[in-house]
């Protein structure tokens, strides 16, 4: 005679169900798919919860970790592979003819297509207003990655970015073969933390 | 229920930080890490077989209500790491170009 109830049955599959959704997180190499597996184990812990005499935290599980924690993660991975360009020039640099066909267009996506990033261009009115002066602090307190402004006088774009990035310095030397661009670095100033 | 079973989530757990290659995938077993603990926690206080911990009549046993307190805490606060980490993930993307931990160490070695 069997003298194991429904509940405990339920129990024990469900934490063999987790351990095979824990190892199946481990060895997968895809991010998508991992962030799906990972909403299904956190639904699960949440059903474990809840035998476990714990239906408050099961809410919270439900709530936060089957809901907010696959955003966050899908959020991220999204961000991380843009690359933000503030264009202040607004000529023929970026778009000629009505196309993306300009000099400095071709420049930054060969430069993007070697990292795999996505090239990510504006020219938001807001940010555009600021002075030269403060281009350093736009770069530093915001998300914007490059800066475009052209010196009227020489005729020459300036790129700007911080000095800290590896991606900046494989720009710097891919810009070397162009006569009228030049890639300014801005240096790492200390917050004293 | 069985401690057993979810100390093996915990090991799980922690193997795949110990042998991941990539930043997300580490923060992917963080995630992992921490409920097992919760689960760990939950079932050492519902051992002696309690109901719902809510007192009225004719109650005599309930599961302690001090884990499941912590545990709700520990939730939000795994919540937020996992948001810290992904966004220092970011950072380091794009300082070093890459999220891979041995290419990260490489690059800053040859400097």
């Amino acid at each position: 005679m069997l003298n194991v109830t429904m509940i405990e049955l339920t129990a024990y599959a469900l934490q063999v169900l987790l351990i095979i959704l824990a190892i199946a997180i481990v060895v997968h190499r895809n991010n998508g798919t991992i962030i799906i597996l990972i909403t299904s184990f956190s639904l699960v812990t949440a059903s474990l919860y809840i035998i476990n005499k714990a239906p408050d935290v099961a809410i919270a599980e439900v709530a936060i970790g089957s809901a907010i924690i696959p955003l966050i993660y899908v959020i991220s991975i999204s961000r991380q592979r843009e690359f933000i360009v503030l264009d202040k020039a607004m000529d023929d640099f970026i778009i000629s003819d009505n196309q993306f066909t300009g000099v400095g267009y071709i420049l930054l996506k060969r430069f993007t297509d070697l990292y795999h990033l996505e090239l990510n261009i504006t020219n938001d009115a807001r940010l555009c207003s600021l002075g030269a002066g403060r281009d350093q602090l736009l770069c530093e307190q915001t998300n914007v990655d490059l800066i475009i402004t052209k010196d009227e006088e020489t005729n020459t774009y300036i790129l700007k970015g911080k000095k800290s990035s590896v991606l900046l310095q494989k720009l710097d030397s891919m810009a070397k073969d162009y006569d009228n661009i030049e890639v300014v670095q801005f240096k790492d100033r200390d917050f004293g933390d | 229920m069985d401690p057993i079973l979810t100390f093996v989530v915990i090991l799980i757990g922690f193997y795949g930080l110990s042998t991941s290659t990539n930043i997300i995938k580490s923060v992917f077993c963080v995630t992992i890490i921490e409920s097992g603990v919760i689960l760990l926690f939950l079932n050492l206080g519902n051992l002696d077989g309690g109901t719902i911990p809510i007192v009225g009549e004719g109650v005599t046993m309930i599961a302690d209500p001090l884990p499941q307190a912590l545990m709700i805490t520990t939730i939000v606060i795994g919540s937020t790491v996992t948001a810290l980490a992904l966004m220092l993930c970011i950072k380091v993307f794009h300082h070093y170009g890459t999220v891979e931990w041995a290419e990260i160490l490489r690059r800053e070695e040859g400097k």
